[in-house]
């Protein structure tokens, strides 16, 4: 058992033992939220919010309507992946090409390897594929991330997780399962930290 | 004659602000000083000569301005004004203070994800650059904390640690100003420093802050910060963009504290701890919008917050997944 699993449970446990279950709705501030029922509509500070460059509509509806995420087929260095993979047998023949081409791919996803094609197209590289076949272009790879990882992808589209490009008012623009995950192996690396923190009293 | 709270509250504002500790004299020796001997006590009373009549002339009027929440729109630019004006002789600083107001029908609030961070403290820096905190005695605002798993008391969690993070069998939590709905720290200013805005961040007038650092002794969440000395922060890495109320340039002896950011946050930004979280750990929006990532997090997911058999009501919640 890793990290993600055991901690939710310990948590929930002491959580139950150190704190009141949430007295959000007793307060003041609990009815003031409980009572803002009637969605806010546009945008509610005066300033100029651009649209950042390099989003696309998201294929999928959020309950305050469309929402953006940002590219990444322009992030991807080998896109278009057509420049080699065409033609009919679609796969560039040389010996050892996978490795000489991509051969900085390791897949660690899951405990079972995962083969490449459980992702990308079979035939059309330019694009991922779902399970039945469909094309899913790579600026909405969460279509593909969300078929196995639902919840995730629940969280995602709700705001609970992944993150929100620099803004909290105006259109709302989120970041890929991608711009975070490495699909290859999507676990975070660890590194170390950016600064440390002083004890709370100081 | 009746007097209602609000004129008792108007007249202790008043009264002028009380002695202020950058200038080592108390206001009212500062002005018998001033009485006897004229204009000169004036110019070296208060420490350094001020480098032009400019200068002097805007130090004066900075020096007799009201507290920030009785001024009228039009003198609070002028005092924005004047400052930009400070930054510029004092310090060839091209700075620029918004005085930008609360809107309507939003109240800002913050959820915490421990299951997701892991530790990497992007976000202390990043609050560091933004708000300006002194360097000398790396002031923060924003804290990470490796804890034990069932441990959840942050006072006992380990901020120094130096190895790389994420650890097995650890998690990391985050504190900082919670901005209370019903914040004691107000309630303990004497001078009326400190307040909450309509749109809920708890901020400090700076300027009439006269460090007795009561609002620090009051707050049960360790969100506030004193500068003890001159805070330090070279020119060139000052964030030029900045608020009244927020980060703004401090002097020693003022008290100081995370606004949430609120030169950004007023711009529609998210804050700057928020934006450079990596793993989106933070989330941070509009209370008063059902639709937004905070009431998402608030209606789904397991929430809890510090102490709140206080009954400060923080606008602060930890999650989980
Ligand atoms: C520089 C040429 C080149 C480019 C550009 C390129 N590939 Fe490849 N790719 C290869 C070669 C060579 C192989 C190895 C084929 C083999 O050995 O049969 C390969 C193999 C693969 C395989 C494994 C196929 C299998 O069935 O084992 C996948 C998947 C793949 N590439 C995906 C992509 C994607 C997606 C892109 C675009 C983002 C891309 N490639 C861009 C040259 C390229
Ligand atoms: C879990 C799904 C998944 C699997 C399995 C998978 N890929 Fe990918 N791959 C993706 C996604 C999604 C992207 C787009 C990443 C991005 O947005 O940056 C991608 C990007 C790529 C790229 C372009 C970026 C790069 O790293 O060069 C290549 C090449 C590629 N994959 C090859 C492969 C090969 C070869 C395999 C099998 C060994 C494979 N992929 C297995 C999902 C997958
Ligand atoms: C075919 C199903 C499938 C698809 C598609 C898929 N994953 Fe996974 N993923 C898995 C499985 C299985 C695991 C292992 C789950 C476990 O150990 O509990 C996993 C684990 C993960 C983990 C946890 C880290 C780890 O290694 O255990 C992350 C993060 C993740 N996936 C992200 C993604 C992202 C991002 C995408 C889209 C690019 C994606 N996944 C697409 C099946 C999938
Ligand atoms: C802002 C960055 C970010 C984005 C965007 C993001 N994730 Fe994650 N995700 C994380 C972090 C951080 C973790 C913690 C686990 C780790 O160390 O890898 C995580 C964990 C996961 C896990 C492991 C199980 C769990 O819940 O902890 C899965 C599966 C996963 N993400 C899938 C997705 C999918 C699917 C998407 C897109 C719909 C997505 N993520 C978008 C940051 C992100």
């Amino acid at each position: 058992m890793n990290r993600y699993h055991v901690l939710p449970t310990i948590l929930l446990v002491t959580m139950l033992v150190t704190a009141k279950p949430s007295a959000a709705s007793e307060s003041k501030l609990g009815a003031a939220i409980a009572g803002a029922t009637e969605p806010v509509s546009g945008q509610l500070v005066d300033a100029v919010i651009p649209l950042p460059e390099n989003t696309v509509l998201a294929r999928e509806k959020h309950p305050s309507g469309s929402f953006w995420v940002k590219t990444r087929k322009d992030q991807i260095e080998r896109f278009r992946c057509s420049r080699c993979h065409s033609g009919k047998a679609n796969q560039p023949q040389v010996n050892d090409g996978l490795k000489l081409a991509h051969g900085g791919i390791n897949l660690s996803h899951g405990q079972q390897k995962l083969p490449c094609t459980t992702c990308h197209h079979k035939e059309q590289r330019d694009f991922l594929a779902l399970e039945g076949g469909d094309k899913i272009d790579f600026d909405h790879a969460y279509q593909l991330c969300g078929q196995c990882h639902f919840r995730q992808k629940e969280d995602w589209i709700g705001g609970a997780h992944g993150k929100r490009d620099n803004y909290w008012d105006g259109d709302r623009v989120i970041w890929s399962c991608t711009e975070c995950h490495n699909p290859h192996s999507p676990r975070f690396e660890t590194r170390w930290p950016k600064t440390y923190s002083k004890t709370l009293n100081k | 004659m009746c007097s209602s709270k609000k004129d008792k509250e108007q007249s202790l504002l008043l009264q002028g602000r009380p002695g202020k500790k950058s200038c080592r004299n108390s206001r009212r020796t500062f002005l018998k000083g001033a009485l006897a001997a004229g204009g000169a006590a004036l110019l070296t009373g208060c420490g350094a000569m001020p480098g032009s009549s400019e200068e002097f002339a805007l130090g004066w009027s900075e020096y007799f301005k009201k507290n920030y929440r009785l001024m009228t729109e039009e003198e609070k630019q002028e005092t924005a004004t004047r400052l930009e004006r400070l930054a510029d002789l004092k310090r060839k600083e091209n700075v620029q203070i918004s005085t930008k107001e609360a809107v309507g029908n939003v109240l800002y609030g913050y959820a915490f994800n421990i299951s997701r961070c892991e530790g990497y403290m992007d976000c202390v820096d990043a609050c560091i650059k933004e708000n300006n905190l002194d360097r000398k005695e790396a002031t923060q605002y924003v804290r990470i904390f490796e804890m034990e798993h069932g441990q959840m008391n942050v006072e006992s969690g380990n901020g120094k640690y130096f190895h790389e993070v994420p650890v097995e069998d650890k998690f990391y939590m985050g504190a900082q100003c919670f901005h209370c709905e019903d914040p004691p720290c107000v309630k303990a200013c004497p001078t009326k420093a400190t307040w909450k805005e309509e749109d809920g961040i708890v901020v400090v007038d700076y300027d009439w802050c006269i460090g007795c650092r009561y609002c620090l002794a009051a707050c049960p969440y360790w969100g506030r910060r004193f500068n003890w000395n001159e805070p330090e922060v070279p020119s060139e890495e000052l964030t030029k963009k900045q608020h009244y109320l927020g980060n703004r340039r401090r002097n020693k002896g003022e008290m100081e504290k995370c606004t949430f950011c609120i030169q950004r946050s007023r711009e529609g930004k998210l804050t700057a701890c928020t934006e450079a979280c990596p793993t989106g750990s933070r989330v941070f929006g509009n209370l008063l919008d059902p639709n937004s990532e905070i009431r998402y997090v608030l209606k789904k997911k397991k929430v809890f917050r510090l102490k709140e058999e206080l009954g400060t009501d923080p606008k602060f919640w930890y999650f989980m997944d």
